[in-house]
């Protein structure tokens, strides 16, 4: 159980899916936090992801020097301000890529699609080393079930 | 033509930048909502009101962007908030409106999952604004 008095909930008088570990959160943690919580609630299929996902997820972006950990605990999110230890992905990227990551389709078997303007934008930033994903190898599955809940598409 | 910051010319300017972007018109196909940009007053910056703008924006076309009262621009699906120095950062790509909002520098109300669908829109609209030749009050 996590305590609601500890940090700030993103959406009062309904289930609490995401709060934050600070009192006063960054803009770039409310965002990510707002964005996750409003999938969820409007996606069935991103609502299975949720409930499924654990894991410690870091995402920092490079141009603005910021970074959120998002703790996802089988159905319910802690977003902490910054990077926070023993995190099972790391991904590292300039804001416009990590907006990119959150427009990623996803296809068939649930896998995120590669093959559009997006995808292949995002697969460029990787192979160029300016999207780096630390955990990326022993942890695909993880990976593709965080985009899955992160996309707007 | 130079047009002063906030006025009606430089609405109507702003309007036909829009309306001239094919890359906008491609990329805010589907978008269905008004989106408000509140200017904040920086009397030491020679804006000594706060003012609104209301973007009437309709599937890749802007029908209409005036400016008027900010309850007028917090009326709208999506009000983008920020200090009139922001906005001149913006308008001149000292500040890059993405990196803006993720750093709370400019703040954004509305659905935030179909804002980010739209990044790219909203990173065409903000190459429009840059195109206005603008008389910053504050160079007057």
């Amino acid at each position: 159980m996590h305590d609601p008095g500890r940090g700030r909930m993103a959406r009062r008088g309904l289930e609490t899916l995401v709060e934050y570990a600070s009192p006063a959160p960054s803009a770039f943690a409310e965002m990510l936090g707002g964005l996750i919580d409003a999938n969820v609630r409007a996606n069935p299929d991103k609502k299975k992801d949720f409930d499924a996902l654990v894991a410690r997820v870091g995402i920092w972006v490079t141009d603005i020097d910021e970074g959120v950990t998002l703790v996802f605990d089988a159905g319910h999110l802690t977003v902490h301000n910054g990077l926070e230890p023993q995190r099972t992905i790391t991904i590292r990227a300039e804001a416009e890529t990590v907006m990119s990551l959150s427009n990623l389709k996803i296809g068939p078997l649930g896998m995120p699609v590669y093959y559009d303007e997006v995808g292949r934008g995002v697969a460029l930033q990787l192979l160029r080393g300016r999207l780096k994903i630390d955990g990326l190898l022993s942890n695909i599955a993880t990976l593709n079930r965080v985009t899955r809940i992160f996309s707007v598409q | 033509m130079t047009v002063k910051f906030g006025s009606d010319d430089w609405a109507k300017q702003f309007k036909d930048e829009v309306n001239k972007s094919s890359a906008y018109k491609s990329a805010a196909k589907g978008w269905k909502w008004t989106v408000g940009l509140v200017v904040e007053a920086e009397p030491d910056k020679n804006f000594p009101e706060s003012r609104g703008v209301v973007m009437d924006l309709f599937d890749g076309e802007a029908r209409d962007i005036t400016v008027g009262s900010v309850a007028d621009a917090q009326k709208c699906d999506f009000v983008i908030t920020a200090p009139y120095t922001r906005w001149k950062q913006v308008s001149t790509k000292e500040l890059d409106a993405t990196k803006g909002m993720l750093q709370g520098k400019l703040k954004l109300k509305g659905d935030l999952p179909t804002i980010v669908r739209y990044t790219k829109a909203s990173q065409e609209m903000t190459e429009c604004t840059t195109r206005v030749a603008v008389e910053w009050p504050d160079e007057a």
